[in-house]
């Protein structure tokens, strides 16, 4: 009764893995740039005997999020695969969330508290703009669109392998292999669109039907242990005092 | 055999039946599993419970991941030394193609390596590039659908009821052990006594 009490655990274990993801998806469902995952579970079997599952990968779904138009007056999103470079304290993350605000030392920090890369914005700015190809240019009272920057993007071997360093952020790791920059705007290549923001790639809808799914997988496991508990219980009343 | 050990092998036969069930149970969501059957045999030494995976085809989610594959047949994948029919692979940083485990797949010339833009067709065709570098070994008639996988076979409603069937059958057979041994008790004690 051991085996299957452990099995039906280790059910129980991965239903709550599973539902740590789901929840944490749905939690930064609004957040722009946000990337979904979901964890991969196998049986695990010594020879012929089936021993429960075990969850042996967690991905982050790297497909493109809806691009929708937005307020702010520095927002950008990425369409196509590739990664805004961005830096703090000498470090540098990727991101696909491209929420800046203009800071009064001219740079361009996101919520986290990271600046967007090569780019600084001078003080007697009036507006600023972002093209396709990546190309940053700003209006100021002397002169109209005068070139300030070029944004390149980063690209990884296998991005699946990138650690992630928060909701949106991610570094760079030996899965992942070195980062590559790029120049975007390429033909078929991804583009920068301004004045917008890439959305989660996260389904509402689809979470919360695998939270239920989820749910009612525990409990099942859970009967299983119980079922367990009860045979111990049977066996032990073969003995008559 | 007597009615004593009937009944102990009975017992035994339902505790491997929970043993199977709570396995399934526990890879619903395990994709590309498949659920274990059971099967009862009567012998000479009493019930023999034995489990082989069931021939059942999973259904299919899509999953938008280009490199992850369902079997539409029978068959599997290989990889490194195994097979595995979950087909949920990715490009590793040096181009080869690889399990959530790390083992390679390999196709009939090798273990693959792709770039990112390289496809797998329907009849497992390797394309990379625009031509064909390899092709999957599955049997004939098994079909490959890309960007999608195969879910587990396991039902859990199914699964709940044969852990019931076994939590009762156990039962069942721990009261005839019982009456048995009552039977026993009354031979031994009450029969030979004077009154």
């Amino acid at each position: 009764m051991n085996r299957a009490m452990y099995a039906a655990a280790t059910g129980m274990a991965a239903q709550q893995t599973q539902l740590e993801i789901v929840a944490d998806n749905l939690a930064n469902a609004d957040v722009a740039g946000f990337k979904g995952a979901a964890a991969t579970f196998a049986d695990v079997r010594a020879g012929a005997i089936g021993l429960g599952t075990t969850a042996i990968g967690r991905h982050a779904l790297f497909m493109q999020g809806k691009l929708v138009r937005s307020g702010g007056s520095f927002d950008v999103a990425i369409d196509g695969p590739g990664f805004f470079v961005v830096e703090r304290n000498g470090k540098r993350a990727y991101t696909r969330n491209g929420e800046f605000a203009r800071q009064a030392d001219g740079t361009l920090r996101n919520a986290a508290g990271w600046n967007l890369a090569g780019v600084r914005i001078p003080a007697d700015a009036l507006a600023v703009r972002v093209e396709r190809d990546g190309r940053v240019a700003v209006d100021t009272p002397q002169q109209k669109n005068r070139a300030l920057a070029q944004l390149r993007l980063a690209t990884f071997a296998a991005p699946e392998g990138l650690r992630p360093l928060g909701a949106t952020l991610f570094a760079q790791s030996e899965a992942s292999g070195p980062v590559r920059l790029f120049v975007p705007g390429g033909r078929d290549g991804p583009a920068i669109a301004f004045g917008m923001l890439e959305r989660s790639n996260v389904s509402i809808v689809e979470s919360m039907m695998q939270i239920l799914g989820a749910q009612r997988a525990y409990e099942a496991n859970a009967k299983g242990v119980q079922a367990a508990d009860e045979m111990l219980r049977i066996a032990n009343n073969l003995h008559r005092g | 055999m007597d009615g004593l050990h009937w009944s102990a092998s009975a017992m035994r036969a339902a505790r491997a039946q929970l043993d199977v069930a709570t396995h399934n149970l526990a890879n619903a969501v395990s994709d590309g599993f498949r659920r274990f059957a059971t099967s009862v045999v009567l012998g000479p030494g009493g019930l023999r419970v034995s489990a082989a995976p069931a021939n059942e085809q999973g259904a299919i989610r899509t999953t938008g991941r280009p490199f992850d594959l369902a079997l539409l047949g029978p068959g599997a994948f290989r990889v490194g030394d195994g097979t595995t029919r979950n087909g949920a692979f990715s490009r590793d940083r040096d181009g080869w193609l690889v399990d959530d485990r790390g083992r390679h797949v390999v196709g009939a010339c090798g273990a693959l390596r792709l770039s990112a833009g390289a496809t797998i067709a329907g009849d497992g065709t390797v394309r990379d590039g625009g031509r064909i570098v390899d092709r999957l070994p599955l049997p004939a008639g098994t079909q490959v659908q890309s960007g999608a996988l195969e879910t587990s076979t396991v039902n859990p409603i199914g699964e709940t009821l044969a852990i019931l069937t076994a939590q009762r059958a156990f039962e069942t057979a721990q009261k005839t052990m019982l009456a048995i041994d009552g039977t026993r008790e009354k031979a031994a004690n009450d029969v030979g006594r004077l009154k």
